[in-house]
């Protein structure tokens, strides 16, 4: 069979962010994918090296406008990890809380790009419904919708308002219900079962070869969580690491919908510990000797990293910024190969909420330019009928287990 | 310092030069030569991930710190290399971990350091922009800047 | 064309690109279709094709690898198509103001514009607003 290249983007309907892959099929097959990167190069390295301190947190902030809580809270620990600055216990909670609350908005965002993928718009719109109360705790708290501008050195640049505790209480027992019901579609929906089960399956190995991290990692076994190995604020708060074995796309949903639950869980005890602490929210750091530093923090997708060398001055001398996609994505290598296109687009989806697509209108054809028209339809019936088979010997899942207790 | 760290720092102590040790974070220089060996033991025998490279310019050169994150104890290895301002090159680890990939591909656009051995060196951030040429680094201070249009 | 603008002000569709934005100003823009907002009320609707838009919302700084393509689209659209900066990415640059890699700062430069929308990000009520205004202004 002939090979059929199909370019995707970089302005395809559904990409919300400009990327270009360039996807190689035989007949449905998926044989090679190539990425182009670069769209959205703006140089923070190099403009970060022009900024203070602070401002430099402001700009992290606005490297990615979903994970706006976790490229700040990693700089400042490397700003702070070249002086060993201690934080205050207040601080540290408020910082817990903010990055707890923009996992949970993440993650559903997530949950709703993929049902979207899928062609599963309900989920969508359900989904983005219960974000937007979280958008609303996160305009109380610190002003904003979304860049919260809550990072200092040394502390958070306000204080949380204990007057909002039992305005915010309602919003996360709303969410652990939801998240409850969305976890029983997970587990009884035919439609998402057999669209996502065994579909794109990142193995332990390549996971470990392609130093993947975060959820993708967690997702096929990996057992890495940056606020469990890193520590420091995390210390003060029990809470579970997830980690599932089969590494196919409906286990990284599966692991999303299990983490909001436990971020919901770390968010009760924060609101818990308020009231209790009181004192200070930030420790003043006049100046940031010479020096390097590393900090780290798990964002919702995985691992961010940054690393600051200091020469005494006011500004970095350099500032490396590491996103958790920086790693993840290269795994489509892994994953997205071998199988059908249209699979193929949620397992590229599953990695990273940004790239959205749904291509589907291709026309397959063979050496001659004829249609292959007979193909496409037992290939159809074949596919048909191992999912009802599939639908039909359902074994147990892990999502079983919040059920039995 | 776990055991395993301390196992490594005496196997290969005649290799590393001007160790500076943090709680959590361990920085120490390398030889180009060495590299490999050093990756292939931190990331084989002791099972660290390489969360990414960093490449810096600095007055006598330009330097790349690898860093190697063992995710059992928190504990960051970061061994780093030194190599020249002009035809920087510096020995690819991408063959050993499928991992550095992008990560040197990244460096070899910003900094243009060449990576030997690296199956497919190519820009990755400003591949096929029209603004900046095929030796146009943007990082490096003497940048071979391309004409405005 | 004022029989033309009668009509669009009932219904207007638009396209959304994004030319490296921080996506934040994307998401919220997706945010207005979904139930927190829904602006299909007012019948604006998101579609998949820059041929059926009447209104381009553009995000962010356009690199200049994208500019070439924004300049495509902006060609391909079916004219009069009203184009509106969202955020101040597009007015000003924002933190990215002294970024070597931005071609499009103000976004003037590459297409021409009817409006800004600035905030970073600007809500979603202000989104609604600006292109209700725009659309204030035809006769
Ligand atoms: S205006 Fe602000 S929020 Fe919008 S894309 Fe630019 S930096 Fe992001």
């Amino acid at each position: 069979m002939s090979k059929c290249r199909i370019p995707l983007g970089p302005f395809h309907p559904l990409l919300e962010e400009a990327e270009f892959f360039d996807i190689k099929v035989e007949g449905e097959k998926v044989v090679d994918i190539e990425m182009e990167t670069g769209w959205m190069h703006r140089g923070h390295e190099k403009i970060s090296e022009t900024r203070s301190y602070t401002q430099s947190i402001f700009l992290v902030e606005r490297i990615c406008g979903i994970c706006s809580t976790s490229h700040p809270f990693a700089a400042t620990h490397a700003m702070e990890d070249i002086d060993n600055v201690e934080i205050p216990e207040r601080a540290q909670y408020i910082r817990i809380f903010i990055g707890e609350m923009e996992r949970i908005h993440s993650h559903l965002l997530w949950l709703g790009l993929a049902g979207h993928f899928i062609g599963y718009d309900t989920l969508w719109m359900w989904t983005w419904k219960y974000r937007e109360p979280v958008l609303q705790i996160f305009e109380k708290v610190s002003g904003n919708r979304n860049h919260y501008a809550m990072f200092r050195v040394g502390g958070v640049s306000r204080d949380f308002d204990n007057a909002l505790i039992p305005e915010i209480h309602p919003v996360l027992d709303m969410l652990e219900k939801k998240m409850l019901m969305i976890a029983g579609a997970a587990k009884d929906d035919p439609v998402l079962r057999s669209r996502l089960k065994g579909v794109g399956v990142l193995t332990k190995e390549d996971a470990i070869n392609y130093c993947a991290n975060g959820p993708t990692a967690r997702a096929s076994g990996v057992d890495i969580d940056v606020r469990r190995d890193d520590g420091l604020e995390y210390n003060l708060i029990n809470f579970d690491v997830i980690v599932l074995p089969n590494g196919d796309v409906y286990d990284k949903l599966v692991l999303r919908v299990l983490e909001i639950i436990e971020s919901v869980k770390i968010a009760r005890q924060c609101l818990d510990a308020f009231p209790k602490i009181g004192g200070d929210y930030l420790n003043k750091v006049k100046h940031i000797s010479p020096g390097e530093g590393i900090g780290r923090y798990e964002a919702p997708r995985g691992e961010v990293f940054h690393y600051i060398r200091s020469d005494g001055s006011n500004r970095p001398l350099r500032h490396k910024i590491r996103a958790p996609s920086f790693s993840n994505i290269p795994t489509y290598k892994a994953s997205c190969l071998g199988i059908p296109l249209a699979d193929a687009l949620i397992t590229l989806a599953a990695v990273d909420p940004c790239y959205c697509c749904t291509e589907r209108s291709i026309r397959v054809v063979d050496k001659n330019n004829k249609k292959l028209e007979h193909n496409l339809l037992t290939m159809s019936r074949e596919k048909t009928a191992n999912i009802k088979k599939a639908v039909a010997g359902s074994e147990k899942t892990p999502i079983d287990r919040i059920f039995e207790d | 310092m776990s055991d395993k760290g301390t196992e490594f720092f005496e196997k290969f102590q005649d290799k590393i030069t001007k160790v500076i040790k943090k709680p959590k974070r361990i920085y120490f220089n390398v030889k180009n030569e060495d590299i490999w060996e050093i990756s292939d033991y931190l990331s084989n025998t002791m099972g660290c991930r390489l969360s990414v490279c960093t490449a810096t310019e600095v007055y006598d050169g330009l330097e790349v710190l690898y860093h190697f994150s063992d995710d059992t104890t928190g504990i960051y290895y970061s061994p780093r290399v030194k190599t020249g301002l002009k035809n920087p090159e510096i020995n690819s680890i991408t063959p050993l971990i499928e991992g550095a990939n992008w990560i040197e591909r990244e460096m070899y656009d910003l900094f243009g350091i060449k990576f030997k051995g690296h199956p497919d060196l190519k820009k990755l951030l400003t591949i096929n922009n029209p603004h900046f040429s095929e030796d146009d680094h943007p990082m490096r201070f003497n940048r071979n800047r391309t004409k405005e249009k | 064309m004022a029989f033309y603008n009668k009509i669009i002000k009932k219904s207007i569709w638009v396209f959304h690109v994004s030319a490296s934005p921080c996506n934040n100003c994307d998401i919220e823009i997706l945010d207005l279709i979904t139930p927190g907002y829904d602006i299909e009320r007012f019948g604006i609707k998101l579609v998949g094709s820059v041929r059926h838009a009447d209104v381009l919302l553009v995000t962010g700084i356009v690199s200049y690898k994208v500019a070439p393509r924004i300049k495509q689209l902006y060609e391909q659209a079916a004219k009069p198509i009203f184009v509106i900066g969202i955020g101040t990415c597009t007015a000003g640059g924002a933190t990215f103001k002294t970024s070597y890699n931005k071609a499009g700062v103000p976004l003037e430069k590459v297409i021409p514009v009817n409006a800004y929308v600035t905030g970073c990000p600007p809500k979603p009520e202000a989104m609604i607003d600006g292109v209700l205004k725009l659309l204030g202004t035809l006769k």
